[in-house]
Protein backbone atom coordinates (compact mmCIF):
# COMPACT_ATOMS: atom_id res chain seq x y z
CA UNK A 1 0.00 0.00 0.00
CA UNK A 2 1.18 3.57 -0.65
CA UNK A 3 1.28 6.32 -3.25
CA UNK A 4 3.28 4.26 -5.75
CA UNK A 5 0.53 1.63 -5.72
CA UNK A 6 -2.06 4.40 -6.00
CA UNK A 7 -0.35 5.40 -9.25
CA UNK A 8 -0.51 1.80 -10.49
CA UNK A 9 -4.28 1.71 -9.87
CA UNK A 10 -4.76 5.01 -11.73
CA UNK A 11 -2.64 3.74 -14.62
CA UNK A 12 -4.88 0.67 -14.80
CA UNK A 13 -7.95 2.94 -14.91
CA UNK A 14 -6.43 4.79 -17.84
CA UNK A 15 -5.54 1.54 -19.62
CA UNK A 16 -9.07 0.23 -19.05
CA UNK A 17 -10.56 3.41 -20.55
CA UNK A 18 -12.31 4.49 -17.34
CA UNK A 19 -10.43 7.77 -17.46
CA UNK A 20 -8.68 9.52 -20.31
CA UNK A 21 -5.21 11.01 -20.04
CA UNK A 22 -4.31 12.02 -16.50
CA UNK A 23 -1.61 13.97 -14.69
CA UNK A 24 -0.73 14.35 -11.04
CA UNK A 25 -1.38 17.90 -9.81
CA UNK A 26 -1.28 19.73 -6.46
CA UNK A 27 1.27 18.98 -3.75
CA UNK A 28 2.35 15.63 -5.19
CA UNK A 29 3.14 17.29 -8.53
CA UNK A 30 5.12 19.97 -6.72
CA UNK A 31 7.25 17.27 -5.03
CA UNK A 32 8.75 16.41 -8.39
CA UNK A 33 10.34 19.86 -8.57
CA UNK A 34 10.76 21.17 -5.02
CA UNK A 35 11.32 20.07 -1.44
CA UNK A 36 8.38 17.93 -0.25
CA UNK A 37 5.96 19.22 2.35
CA UNK A 38 3.18 17.29 4.00
CA UNK A 39 -0.15 16.73 2.29
CA UNK A 40 -3.26 14.67 2.95
CA UNK A 41 -4.46 13.85 -0.51
CA UNK A 42 -3.59 13.33 -4.16
CA UNK A 43 -5.01 15.54 -6.92
CA UNK A 44 -5.42 13.88 -10.28
CA UNK A 45 -6.21 16.14 -13.22
CA UNK A 46 -8.13 13.97 -15.62
CA UNK A 47 -9.68 14.03 -19.05
CA UNK A 48 -13.09 12.42 -19.16
CA UNK A 49 -14.21 11.59 -22.64
CA UNK A 50 -17.57 10.37 -23.85
CA UNK A 51 -16.29 6.83 -24.39
CA UNK A 52 -16.02 6.34 -20.64
CA UNK A 53 -19.65 7.39 -20.17
CA UNK A 54 -18.51 10.15 -17.85
CA UNK A 55 -19.81 13.07 -19.89
CA UNK A 56 -23.29 13.64 -21.15
CA UNK A 57 -24.61 16.84 -22.68
CA UNK A 58 -21.83 18.90 -21.09
CA UNK A 59 -22.38 17.47 -17.63
CA UNK A 60 -19.63 15.56 -15.93
CA UNK A 61 -20.24 12.53 -13.76
CA UNK A 62 -17.60 10.75 -11.75
CA UNK A 63 -19.97 7.81 -11.24
CA UNK A 64 -18.18 5.50 -13.73
CA UNK A 65 -14.90 6.12 -11.88
CA UNK A 66 -16.42 5.43 -8.48
CA UNK A 67 -18.24 2.32 -9.62
CA UNK A 68 -15.06 0.94 -11.24
CA UNK A 69 -13.10 1.57 -8.07
CA UNK A 70 -15.83 0.14 -5.86
CA UNK A 71 -15.68 -3.06 -7.89
CA UNK A 72 -11.93 -3.08 -7.29
CA UNK A 73 -12.49 -2.81 -3.53
CA UNK A 74 -11.97 0.93 -3.06
CA UNK A 75 -15.04 2.57 -1.54
CA UNK A 76 -13.87 4.56 1.50
CA UNK A 77 -14.20 8.33 1.15
CA UNK A 78 -11.91 10.53 3.22
CA UNK A 79 -11.28 14.29 3.01
CA UNK A 80 -13.38 14.54 -0.13
CA UNK A 81 -11.39 11.87 -1.93
CA UNK A 82 -11.78 8.18 -2.61
CA UNK A 83 -9.08 6.27 -0.75
CA UNK A 84 -6.87 4.25 -3.13
CA UNK A 85 -4.04 2.30 -1.51
CA UNK A 86 -4.08 4.52 1.57
CA UNK A 87 -4.28 7.93 -0.13
CA UNK A 88 -7.48 9.96 -0.64
CA UNK A 89 -7.55 10.72 -4.37
CA UNK A 90 -9.50 13.64 -5.82
CA UNK A 91 -10.27 13.32 -9.52
CA UNK A 92 -10.41 16.82 -10.99
CA UNK A 93 -11.86 16.89 -14.51
CA UNK A 94 -10.34 19.38 -16.93
CA UNK A 95 -12.38 22.52 -16.28
CA UNK A 96 -10.75 25.18 -18.47
CA UNK A 97 -8.06 25.83 -21.07
CA UNK A 98 -5.32 26.04 -18.44
CA UNK A 99 -6.19 22.55 -17.17
CA UNK A 100 -6.33 21.25 -20.73
CA UNK A 101 -2.90 22.66 -21.57
CA UNK A 102 -1.45 21.38 -18.27
CA UNK A 103 -2.71 17.89 -19.03
CA UNK A 104 -1.40 17.82 -22.60
CA UNK A 105 2.04 19.17 -21.64
CA UNK A 106 2.52 17.17 -18.41
CA UNK A 107 5.93 15.57 -17.89
CA UNK A 108 6.27 11.81 -18.23
CA UNK A 109 7.93 10.47 -15.09
CA UNK A 110 9.26 7.07 -14.00
CA UNK A 111 8.80 6.34 -10.30
CA UNK A 112 10.91 3.58 -8.80
CA UNK A 113 8.82 1.17 -6.73
CA UNK A 114 11.57 -1.35 -5.97
CA UNK A 115 15.04 -2.26 -7.23
CA UNK A 116 13.52 -3.96 -10.26
CA UNK A 117 10.20 -2.18 -10.78
CA UNK A 118 9.27 1.30 -11.92
CA UNK A 119 5.88 2.79 -12.62
CA UNK A 120 5.20 5.47 -15.20
CA UNK A 121 3.08 8.51 -14.47
CA UNK A 122 2.62 12.12 -15.54
CA UNK A 123 3.23 15.21 -13.47
CA UNK A 124 2.06 18.72 -14.30
CA UNK A 125 4.84 21.08 -15.45
CA UNK A 126 6.05 23.64 -12.88
CA UNK A 127 4.70 26.58 -14.89
CA UNK A 128 1.22 25.05 -14.86
CA UNK A 129 1.45 24.28 -11.14
CA UNK A 130 2.30 27.93 -10.45
CA UNK A 131 -0.42 29.19 -12.81
CA UNK A 132 -2.98 26.92 -11.13
CA UNK A 133 -1.89 28.26 -7.73
CA UNK A 134 -2.50 31.80 -9.03
CA UNK A 135 -5.97 30.77 -10.15
CA UNK A 136 -6.90 29.06 -6.86
CA UNK A 137 -5.30 31.74 -4.62
CA UNK A 138 -5.37 30.17 -1.16
CA UNK A 139 -2.62 31.04 1.31
CA UNK A 140 -0.97 27.66 0.75
CA UNK A 141 -0.99 28.30 -3.00
CA UNK A 142 0.97 31.52 -2.51
CA UNK A 143 3.43 29.66 -0.29
CA UNK A 144 3.89 27.07 -3.03
CA UNK A 145 4.57 29.77 -5.63
CA UNK A 146 7.21 31.25 -3.33
CA UNK A 147 8.78 27.83 -2.94
CA UNK A 148 9.04 27.37 -6.71
CA UNK A 149 10.59 30.81 -7.12
CA UNK A 150 13.06 30.41 -4.25
CA UNK A 151 14.19 27.02 -5.49
CA UNK A 152 14.48 28.23 -9.12
CA UNK A 153 12.13 25.41 -10.04
CA UNK A 154 10.15 27.37 -12.61
CA UNK A 155 11.21 28.77 -15.99
CA UNK A 156 10.09 32.41 -15.80
CA UNK A 157 9.91 32.84 -19.57
CA UNK A 158 7.69 29.79 -19.96
CA UNK A 159 5.65 30.92 -16.96
CA UNK A 160 5.11 34.36 -18.54
CA UNK A 161 3.82 32.69 -21.70
CA UNK A 162 1.38 30.58 -19.68
CA UNK A 163 0.20 33.65 -17.73
CA UNK A 164 -0.32 35.53 -21.00
CA UNK A 165 -2.29 32.73 -22.61
CA UNK A 166 -4.61 32.29 -19.64
CA UNK A 167 -5.16 35.92 -18.57
CA UNK A 168 -3.37 35.46 -15.28
CA UNK A 169 -1.13 38.53 -15.46
CA UNK A 170 -3.28 40.57 -13.04
CA UNK A 171 -3.22 37.71 -10.52
CA UNK A 172 0.55 37.45 -10.97
CA UNK A 173 1.07 41.19 -10.38
CA UNK A 174 -1.12 40.98 -7.30
CA UNK A 175 0.96 38.05 -6.01
CA UNK A 176 4.22 39.99 -6.59
CA UNK A 177 2.87 43.01 -4.72
CA UNK A 178 1.70 40.82 -1.85
CA UNK A 179 5.05 38.99 -1.69
CA UNK A 180 6.95 42.28 -1.88
CA UNK A 181 8.98 41.08 -4.86
CA UNK A 182 10.01 42.69 -8.13
CA UNK A 183 7.82 41.36 -10.89
CA UNK A 184 10.15 39.29 -13.12
CA UNK A 185 7.51 39.41 -15.81
CA UNK A 186 7.78 43.19 -16.04
CA UNK A 187 11.57 42.94 -16.04
CA UNK A 188 11.38 40.51 -18.95
CA UNK A 189 8.87 42.57 -20.92
CA UNK A 190 11.09 45.70 -20.85
CA UNK A 191 14.13 44.01 -22.38
CA UNK B 1 14.30 46.37 24.15
CA UNK B 2 15.81 49.85 24.56
CA UNK B 3 17.12 49.12 28.06
CA UNK B 4 19.56 46.49 26.72
CA UNK B 5 21.16 48.16 23.71
CA UNK B 6 24.48 46.32 23.96
CA UNK B 7 23.08 42.81 24.06
CA UNK B 8 24.83 40.56 21.58
CA UNK B 9 23.33 37.55 19.90
CA UNK B 10 25.06 34.47 18.54
CA UNK B 11 25.71 34.31 14.83
CA UNK B 12 23.39 31.64 13.46
CA UNK B 13 24.23 32.12 9.79
CA UNK B 14 26.01 28.73 9.73
CA UNK B 15 22.90 27.03 11.08
CA UNK B 16 20.69 28.78 8.54
CA UNK B 17 23.10 27.87 5.73
CA UNK B 18 23.01 24.21 6.81
CA UNK B 19 19.22 24.26 6.87
CA UNK B 20 19.14 25.79 3.38
CA UNK B 21 21.55 23.12 2.12
CA UNK B 22 19.28 20.45 3.67
CA UNK B 23 16.31 21.92 1.78
CA UNK B 24 18.29 21.86 -1.46
CA UNK B 25 19.37 18.26 -0.85
CA UNK B 26 15.77 17.18 -0.25
CA UNK B 27 14.67 19.03 -3.39
CA UNK B 28 17.27 17.02 -5.37
CA UNK B 29 15.95 13.60 -4.26
CA UNK B 30 14.30 11.41 -6.87
CA UNK B 31 10.52 11.50 -7.15
CA UNK B 32 10.27 8.02 -5.63
CA UNK B 33 12.42 9.05 -2.66
CA UNK B 34 10.28 12.14 -2.13
CA UNK B 35 7.10 10.06 -2.19
CA UNK B 36 8.59 7.73 0.46
CA UNK B 37 9.55 10.77 2.51
CA UNK B 38 6.03 12.23 2.38
CA UNK B 39 4.54 8.89 3.45
CA UNK B 40 6.89 8.70 6.45
CA UNK B 41 6.07 12.35 7.25
CA UNK B 42 2.35 11.59 7.13
CA UNK B 43 2.78 8.73 9.61
CA UNK B 44 4.82 10.87 12.01
CA UNK B 45 2.37 13.76 11.80
CA UNK B 46 -0.74 11.63 12.32
CA UNK B 47 -0.81 12.11 16.14
CA UNK B 48 -0.46 15.89 15.72
CA UNK B 49 -3.25 15.91 13.18
CA UNK B 50 -5.51 13.92 15.49
CA UNK B 51 -4.72 16.34 18.35
CA UNK B 52 -5.53 19.33 16.10
CA UNK B 53 -8.84 17.81 15.03
CA UNK B 54 -9.76 17.03 18.66
CA UNK B 55 -8.90 20.61 19.65
CA UNK B 56 -11.05 21.99 16.84
CA UNK B 57 -13.93 19.73 17.89
CA UNK B 58 -13.62 20.93 21.51
CA UNK B 59 -13.59 24.59 20.40
CA UNK B 60 -16.61 24.04 18.17
CA UNK B 61 -18.48 22.29 20.96
CA UNK B 62 -17.67 25.17 23.33
CA UNK B 63 -18.88 27.74 20.76
CA UNK B 64 -22.06 25.77 20.10
CA UNK B 65 -22.66 25.53 23.86
CA UNK B 66 -22.34 29.35 24.21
Amino acid sequence: MGMKHTIKVINRMEADGIIGRYAIGGAFAAYYYVEPTVTDDVDILVSLDEASGATKAGLISLAPIFSYLKAAGYEEFRQGGLVIEGWPVQFLPVADDLDGEALVQANEVDVQISESETVKTRVMRPEHIVATCLRVRRTKDFLRINQFLEEDAVDLELLCNVLDRHDLKPAWRSFCRRAGMTDPYEVGSKT
Amino acid sequence: MNDAPNRTYPDISDILALKAEGRRERARLSYGEKIDMVERMRERLAPFKRAREERRARLKAARDHD
